[in-house]
């Protein structure tokens, strides 16, 4: 095998190019028209007791696919009970609904290839299901079981405390783990966003408090439900209307919070590793405030793929980490943040750390050429075409959009704030809102091969790892 | 690992039939494989183009140099990411003949200055080539137009790129990876070793279940390749050289060897004629030349290992089983949905909710790769105070169970119906259904063979499921690895 390695390698030489076909275009010079996607819409009904339902007809495939949205965020959990909506999701699936106990749930639908998934993130809970066709009615049954009338058995309820605890027991196995859960919470600090669950706060989580957190959000009128796939949309509302009689509307009042006051430092975790994990920002506005649009595009300059400038001069130039980046974030009630990150070798931490500063920096100082402007411009504009490949995703959106009050043409006002954005207006926005001397920096990495102590970089604070 | 997942799907009648129809292939001149699936929900083409090369196809000592190829594919051609190719080829090779000077001198334990110097050296060539590129303008051309999921993937049999594009953009996408395979220019190459380092960093080193699968998989492979690292290791990383990699490259990324598939919004009759245009201008290369890779021996005893991490207990089980055509890999399939497929498999309710001992159980019938044969591997995380010692009793009591008592026939219906749903998922993804017909046409003998699967697991039997379990679940044919928490008990 040696031989024949030495072989091949002796008889190739450097000639790396052979040039190409002379009539072949210079892709750079190449002009495409912008496609402008036509928009699906949805139907629009509403059910009898209040519940909005978005329906789109697709028969490609023999499927029907449909999600509820309701404003039962993590957030809105009780302080004390910090975890509560996650078990809540797990146990609402998993607690048995209606008629049927947990295991005759999870056979009826694993037997007909269906699935029932509830999920909770900050803003919403939801509750989705997806089947053949020729399953539907008594997967949708189960659906609406499990959306109305879950069981909340306390035989699973102790199980997924104990698998919560246990995933606790796991959550500093991996620094990037530790980075984002750290980064999260300083940058959130001083609102719900922020906090993060403990053992204490798990353990004192009771089937009432499931019970109470499910009569509190789960009203239809207050819901926007999607469906789309194999159905006709008639039978579809009649389909509906049946399996969700007896779900009665209802007032809802939702808190209101301040919004996160971090406190800008460097918070660092001391860990075995042969990298560090970085993540900086601060919080700047939501995704409906005016700049918002301009700090979308100049984040993507900053750290959105091959081309950005963290890429380009933590990775590319310098081979200092595979992964970087960084975004703004979409806030919808609070304020999201501007970021970067890299995972980088260890003993050049402080480098990379003022090396991505610097970034910020001079995205404050100096306006953007033209023509990097102009690359994640088209980027966005002409990657509009992929928001309309699955008409589920359309429907969600939509179902979304509307759950967050958002006005119906909230994209396309983006889209034209895109469009006319200037190189100036971008560092206007950074030097409106993103501030380096104030940010929340993380980092997560072992100091005794640091390059630099931390604390020459500013703030230090050390967070134990519980 | 989505390939695993893949394998065991299955098409109902009609659809498999209208998908069928709908697929068109051709094969170019210079024995390029083209398939297209018409696809008009959204004005967009998705793009897999795959090869047959791999991590097996690696010789000693150059570990993970197909991932690397990948990554460098990546940095373009003369005509793509060059401000000035004639000046820029010179300074490329003024750095191949400072790094070959510089490793010469180390080599010879030259004087500390003498390397210094050639280290300074090596650092000004690398600056001056630097300045005439334009780095990353594959990514550059792409960004300007849309792209969604631009990346590439590396496996032990298998390399693909992949992307999806507005579908008025074929054109761009056809000139730059023509471009490349005909003339890729491995630009910045020590700069992305360095990268590469990083990335097996994070996700080998400081990544616990990278960490554990490594230890697992160089136990159970003492001789075969699959069970190297796929990134390589340290060592062979910091070895890499350009004019090996680029040898590689000439040796095995070749159309004859490669699979392009375009799903979406594509009029195949129409467009293979741009496909010609720019694919058809790649010469053949040889084929796959015969690298002498060895058997795995049989396995005598049961083998075990332990990795010391500063992280909670992890457990990795894995039996030798072949790999497709033979009839048991479709067996272990099903065995695989048996066991870990949804909440009611046998796994998941024995380990999780009935006995409360792990936080989580999963199951792989075919890894970490397809062409030769593989490992079935169960994965199980502990729950405190449980350990990892209880989560194999109950393991192995649960295989002893698939020996001895035959699968009842709702339990067999069930699992078929799960493929069958499972595989009508992956037809409403773009990407996915490109990625699994570029696969099939590549390692099944065509993509046909996706429709052939559905008769097989059909017909698998209780008995047969018996059988297989007793054949391979064997303590002599089984590896244990474990992560025990450095300075714990457990």
């Amino acid at each position: 095998m040696k031989a024949l390695w030495s072989l091949l390698i002796g008889l190739l030489t450097l000639s790396l190019a052979q040039g190409v076909p002379a009539d072949w275009p210079d892709p750079f010079k190449m002009q495409f028209q912008r496609i402008q996607p036509s928009a699906i819409q949805p139907t629009r009904v509403q059910l009898s007791n209040g519940l909005t339902v978005l329906l789109i007809e697709d028969r490609t495939l023999p499927f029907v696919n449909g999600r509820i949205y309701l404003r039962a965020g993590a957030i809105f959990e009780p302080e004390d009970k910090v975890g509560l909506s996650g078990i809540f999701s797990s146990v609402m699936r998993t607690g048995g609904a209606g008629e049927r106990t947990p295991d005759q749930i999870d056979e009826t639908l694993e037997t007909l290839a269906a699935s029932v998934s509830v999920s909770t993130d900050n803003l919403f809970t939801s509750v989705a299901f997806s089947t053949l066709t020729e399953n539907l009615d008594p997967v949708l049954q189960i659906w609406a079981d499990i959306l109305v009338r879950p069981r909340f058995s306390q035989e699973r309820l102790d199980l997924e405390k104990g698998r919560a605890l246990e995933a606790i027991r796991r959550r500093n196995d991996q620094p990037t783990q530790i980075a984002v859960r750290e980064f999260v919470r300083r940058i959130n600090e001083g609102h719900p966003a922020g906090r993060i669950s403990s053992v204490a706060s798990v353990q004192s989580i009771t089937r009432d408090d499931l019970v109470a957190f499910h009569q509190r959000f789960f009203k239809p009128n207050v819901a926007v439900l999607a469906v789309t796939g194999d159905f006709n949309t008639q039978e579809m509302v009649a389909r509906l209307e049946r399996v969700l009689q007896g779900w009665q509307r209802g007032e809802v009042t939702l808190p209101s919070f301040p919004p996160p006051s971090p406190k800008p430092s460097i918070y660092f975790v001391q860990k075995e590793t042969n990298q560090s994990v970085i993540y900086m920002g601060n919080p700047t506005v939501t995704a409906y405030a005016p700049g918002y649009s301009e700090l979308d595009l100049v984040s993507r300059v900053l750290g959105d793929g091959f081309n950005s400038r963290l890429f380009t001069e933590v990775r590319t130039k310098r081979g200092l980490a595979y992964a970087t980046g960084g975004a703004q974030t979409q806030g919808f009630g609070w304020p999201g943040f501007f970021y970067g990150a890299s995972i980088s070798r260890v003993e050049k931490t402080a480098e990379v750390i003022e090396l991505m500063l610097a970034q910020f920096r001079d995205l404050r100082e100096r306006p953007v050429s033209q023509e990097e402007l102009e690359l994640f411009r088209n980027n966005i504009l002409n990657a509009e075409v992929f928001r309309f490949t699955s008409r589920q995703a359309v429907a969600e959106r939509i179902a979304r959009t509307q759950m967050l009050g958002l006005s119906a043409d909230y994209y396309e006002q983006y889209v034209r704030q895109i469009q006319a954005a200037t190189p100036a207006d971008l560092q206007r926005v950074m030097q409106q809102y993103v501030r380096p001397e104030q940010f929340v920096i993380v980092v997560v990495g072992d100091r005794r091969q640091f390059d630099k102590p931390l604390s020459s970089l500013g703030n230090l604070i050390e967070v134990p790892l519980e | 690992m989505v390939w695993l997942i893949l394998l065991v799907l299955l098409l109902p009648g009609a659809l498999a039939q209208q998908l069928r129809e709908q697929i068109r292939k051709y094969t170019l001149d210079n024995g390029l494989r083209v398939l297209m699936v018409p696809d008009k929900t959204a004005p967009v083409i998705h793009f897999n183009l795959m090869f047959d090369v791999g991590g097996v196809d690696e010789a000693p000592g150059l570990g993970g140099i197909a991932h690397m190829v990948e990554h460098m594919a990546f940095k373009g051609t003369p005509t793509i990411g060059s401000l000035d190719w004639t000046k820029e080829k010179a300074a490329l090779e003024a750095v191949d003949k400072a790094r070959a000077d510089l490793d010469r001198a180390i080599a010879s334990r030259a004087a500390q200055e003498e390397i210094q110097r050639l280290t300074a050296a090596y650092n000004q060539a690398r600056e001056e080539a630097k300045k005439l590129a334009l780095p990353n303008a594959i990514d550059q051309l792409f960004t300007n137009n849309g792209e969604q999921g631009l990346n590439a993937s590396t496996g032990y049999d298998r390399t693909d790129y992949r992307v999806s594009l507005p579908s008025n953009r074929l054109e761009l996408y056809l000139r730059v990876y023509a471009d490349v395979m005909l003339n890729a220019v491995f630009r910045s190459f020590y700069e992305e070793a360095d990268v590469v380092l990083e990335e097996r960093r994070q996700r080998s080193e400081n990544d616990p279940n990278g960490a554990l699968s490594e230890v697992f998989l160089r136990t159970a492979f003492q001789v075969h390749p699959y069970g190297r690292p796929l990134i390589g290791s340290r060592e062979e990383i910091q070895g890499y050289r350009v004019d090996r990699a680029m040898a590689f490259w000439k040796t095995h990324y070749h159309p004859n060897r490669a699979v392009l598939v375009l799903v979406g919004d594509v009029e195949p009759e129409r467009d293979i004629q741009l496909v010609r245009r720019y694919m058809g201008a790649i010469p053949r290369g040889p084929a796959r030349p015969n690298l002498n890779i060895p058997a795995e021996p049989p396995q005598a005893a049961e083998r075990r290992a332990t990795l010391e991490y500063n992280a909670q207990p992890s457990l990795l089980i894995g039996f030798h089983k072949p790999t497709y055509p033979n009839r048991d890999a479709y067996v272990m399939d099903m065995i695989d949905s048996i066991l870990t497929e949804g909440r009611t498999s046998r796994l998941f309710r024995r380990l999780v909710i009935q006995e409360q001992a792990a936080l989580n159980v999963s199951s792989s019938s075919a890894s970490p790769g397809f062409r030769y044969p593989n490992m079935f591997t169960i994965s199980a995380q502990p729950r405190a105070p449980r350990t990892t010692a209880d989560l194999e009793r109950f393991i192995y009591e649960e295989l002893e169970r698939l020996k001895n008592e035959p699968v009842g026939s709702q339990e067999l219906q069930k699992v078929r119906n799960q493929t069958r749903a499972a595989y009508l998922r992956v037809l409403q993804g773009g990407p996915g259904l490109a990625q699994t017909l570029a696969f099939y046409e590549l390692f099944f003998g065509g993509y046909q063979r996706i429709f052939e699967e559905e008769a097989i697991y059909n017909t698998i039997t209780a008995e047969e499921i018996q059988q297989a379990a007793r054949r391979y679940f064997t303590p002599q044919n089984r590896t244990v690895a474990t992560l025990v928490t450095r300075g714990g008990s457990r």
